[in-house]
């Protein structure tokens, strides 16, 4: 590769970081959710939160979205599904955690038809802690997230003891 | 007509197939018959004008009964009757199906037979509602000896069959990733063209067995578990097991925390109908009303927040009373608040009833009559938009509504411009009500002690959700947990009615029907698979949503 090369593709890694960065789309999954993150995740997009303002953007289909935001545990029913949108979601692509139920199974640990939380399933990248979280809370952590792009980084991943069942 | 009459008359319809009635509690009565009377025992009830199939509890009385046991709960009124039914253990006993006469039925029939393992003889749809594919045959989660090693996952399979394509029909499967309430659902429309010709849906992927949780859990953890069924009414939800607890404890709870749950579910109704009305006009394509009913909406979520710490899932609720108080500053807050969302709730009712192309996706659409809301066994608002007078909170006060009773609402027209209406107005009593009871707050405790242990007993109790009606059972063994809760939420009830409104609409329609039962959407997005006969290709529900905007764009704007 000659010098002119290399920076022409450097300067792209840079561009496409800008604007994953700027503009990154997301899209919304409830694998078994109570609904209580999830109307939490949709005030985010309203007036008062307004998380356009960081060009977040919620869209309906995976092929579009950059980030998966997840809530609840994972349902058996659900499971597949979940593991679907994840694959149909371009590379690279990141999982935001919403909510206990996501990151341990909260209060419907040990129920039967529950196979666990999502970091089971799925790699996380982001866990946003609350039954909800307030939608400060969940901008806060999807804002985190970007910036951990923004320095070239991933967030380590975290490793979890395996789950006690009931 | 007094309970005490309504009661009198159930016994005197139901005698001939008695075989042994008993009263568990004032407003109940419980007969005894056998399964092969059950249709006609039902068929009494219902030629008499007498209530509404409300929920069938399906428990397994255990090895040394060997028995399992049916209720079958109609309600009307205050009165509640239920028809017990005792079955063999023995595997697969048989029931005959009430369906053809109670379509809504056919979701609780479904219940039994993949909970319980009882064959319902008859019923016209008995594929899985709420267990996973991969869920092994044979193996039920409400029997006694159900243990998870039995539930390990088997190769899935297709727990709904192909409906049939007769000529140039195509199915339209709509789901899973859809956000009702406790359960997203998975539907397939049936299209001839435009046109919808038939119907039915699948839930599970939200279905979390909190029924069987709560067997495992104590009275206490499980307030905060059923709270979480729910976090759109959550408040509901630990409302109705509160009063049931309590009723079986003999609890008295002190009148000023009564008031105080009920200014919470006024709240929470507020939160609720402004989050349906952002979510409905979103599905219309109506965006701007969508962001200024949730920028209005977070008036209440911030009074919420004041008055109990918590934006959902707000816990005010403890077993024998509330956990918070109500003082002087919160009522200025109260008086303040509503004195705005009442300016901008008018504001909002002139708007879903004036504007032209909004009205063109509701007018005249999804028209359910008095009959058919009957027959369907609607509850809440899509009820009562069809001027069926059907309100917990009226018919059969619970908590404060004796003391701040509410106001019904209904509306004759039955369509979907209706249902806004009913809706919004409810919002103006649920305004007028809090007010209200912040002015006339009864004095006194907050919460008495509440036994670690509950007498053995069964109850049932009702309380009206945002949506309609939500059933709670509930039988303590006398232990510190109890032994069966069975609840049934508003949302399955109206699916029946939804479904069975769309076939003759259009598909592009098919967004605002759903949007307009409030199945408790929280606006996420769902995968739409269009089978053709011969090319099968995904759309999104935005997609779908996009595709009736423009149907009704291009009607609007001639070429
Ligand atoms: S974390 Fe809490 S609010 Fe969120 S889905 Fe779970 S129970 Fe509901």
């Amino acid at each position: 590769m000659n010098v002119s090369q290399n920076y022409v593709s450097q300067l792209m890694g840079r561009i496409t970081t800008w604007a994953r960065v700027n503009s990154p789309w997301a899209i919304h999954f409830n694998s078994g959710s109570c609904n209580g993150c999830d109307i939490e995740i949709l005030a985010t997009l309203t007036p008062r939160y307004d998380i356009e303002r960081f060009g977040i953007k919620l869209r309906g289909s995976p092929r579009h979205a950059d980030v998966l935001i997840c809530t609840g545990p994972v349902t058996r029913q659900a499971r597949e599904r979940l593991l679907r949108t994840y694959e149909q979601m371009p590379d690279p692509k990141f999982v935001v955690a919403v909510g206990s139920c996501g990151i341990s199974g909260g209060v419907f640990q040990g129920c039967y038809n529950i196979v666990g939380h999502i970091n089971e399933v799925l790699p996380v990248d982001a866990f946003i802690p609350g039954c909800p979280p307030r939608p400060e809370a969940i901008i806060d952590g999807i804002v985190k997230l970007l910036t951990h792009l923004q320095n070239g980084t991933r967030p380590e991943p975290i490793q979890f003891a395996p789950q006690e069942t009931a | 007509m007094t309970t005490e009459t309504l009661l009198q008359r159930a016994t005197e319809i139901l005698a001939p197939f008695s075989k042994g009635n008993n009263n568990p509690e004032t407003n109940r009565l419980d007969v005894e018959i056998e399964a092969s009377d059950l249709p006609s025992a039902t068929a009494a009830l219902m030629d008499n004008q007498w209530g509404y199939l409300s929920a069938i509890t399906p428990t397994d009385l255990g090895k040394e009964v060997n028995k399992l046991e049916l209720l079958y709960h109609f309600c009307e009124g205050a009165a509640i009757t239920s028809l017990r039914i005792y079955l063999p253990r023995e595997d697969q006993p048989d029931v005959p199906t009430i369906s053809d006469q109670i379509p809504v039925a056919s979701f609780f029939e479904r219940e039994l037979g993949e909970m319980l393992g009882v064959h319902v003889v008859g019923t016209p749809d008995s594929s899985r509602l709420f267990l996973p594919d991969d869920w092994p045959d044979g193996v039920y989660p409400l029997r006694e000896e159900f243990s998870m090693e039995q539930a390990a996952p088997v190769e899935p399979r297709e727990t709904l069959p192909e409906m049939g394509r007769v000529g140039n029909k195509f199915t339209v499967p709509i789901g899973p990733q859809h956000p009702a309430l406790k359960e997203p659902g998975h539907f397939e429309f049936a299209v001839d063209g435009e046109i919808i010709t038939g119907a039915r849906m699948r839930l599970g992927y939200v279905h979390r067995g909190i029924e069987k949780a709560t067997e495992k859990r104590n009275w206490i953890q499980n307030l905060y578990l059923l709270e979480r069924i729910c976090g759109i009414c959550s408040h509901t939800h630990t409302s109705a097991y509160a009063m049931g607890a309590e009723k079986l404890a003999q609890v008295e709870v002190p009148p000023r925390a009564l008031a105080i749950r009920e200014i919470v579910a006024g709240l929470e109704r507020i939160h609720s109908h402004l989050l349906w009305l952002g979510v409905a006009a979103h599905e219309a394509g109506f965006d701007t009303l969508f962001m200024y009913s949730w920028r209005d909406r977070e008036t209440v979520m911030d009074l919420l927040e004041t008055l109990t710490g918590n934006r959902v899932n707000y816990s005010i609720t403890v077993l024998g009373g509330v956990k918070y108080d109500f003082t002087a500053e919160h009522s200025r807050a109260i008086h303040k608040a509503m004195n705005y969302l009442e300016e901008r709730i008018r504001y909002y009712l002139h708007i879903v009833t004036t504007d032209a192309s909004f009205l063109q996706r509701t007018r005249g659409i999804g028209t359910m009559t008095l009959e058919e809301a009957k027959y369907f066994g609607a509850l809440g608002p899509t009820a009562r938009a069809s001027g069926l007078e059907r309100d917990v909170r009226i018919d059969s006060p619970y908590g404060a509504y004796h003391r701040f009773p509410v106001s019904l609402i209904t509306d004759e027209r039955g369509d979907l411009e209706a249902r806004f209406e009913v809706r919004m107005k409810e919002l103006l009593v649920s305004c007028f009500t809090i007010r209200t009871i912040v002015d006339n707050l009864p004095p006194g405790e907050l919460a008495v002690r509440f036994p670690r242990k509950v007498p053995a007993g069964e109850t049932v109790s009702r309380v009206e959700a945002p949506r309609g009606e939500a059933f709670y059972y509930i039988k303590s063994g006398g232990g510190e947990s109890p032994v069966r809760l069975k609840i049934r939420t508003p949302s399955l009830c109206n699916w029946t009615s939804a479904l069975n409104k769309a076939v003759g609409h259009q598909l592009a329609d098919v967004p605002m029907l759903i949007a307009g039962m409030d199945p408790c959407f929280s606006c996420n997005d769902r995968m739409i698979t269009v089978r053709r006969k011969n090319d099968s290709h995904t759309l999104t529900w935005s997609q779908m949503r996009e595709y009736g905007i423009k149907k009704y764009a291009s009607i609007r704007e001639p070429k």
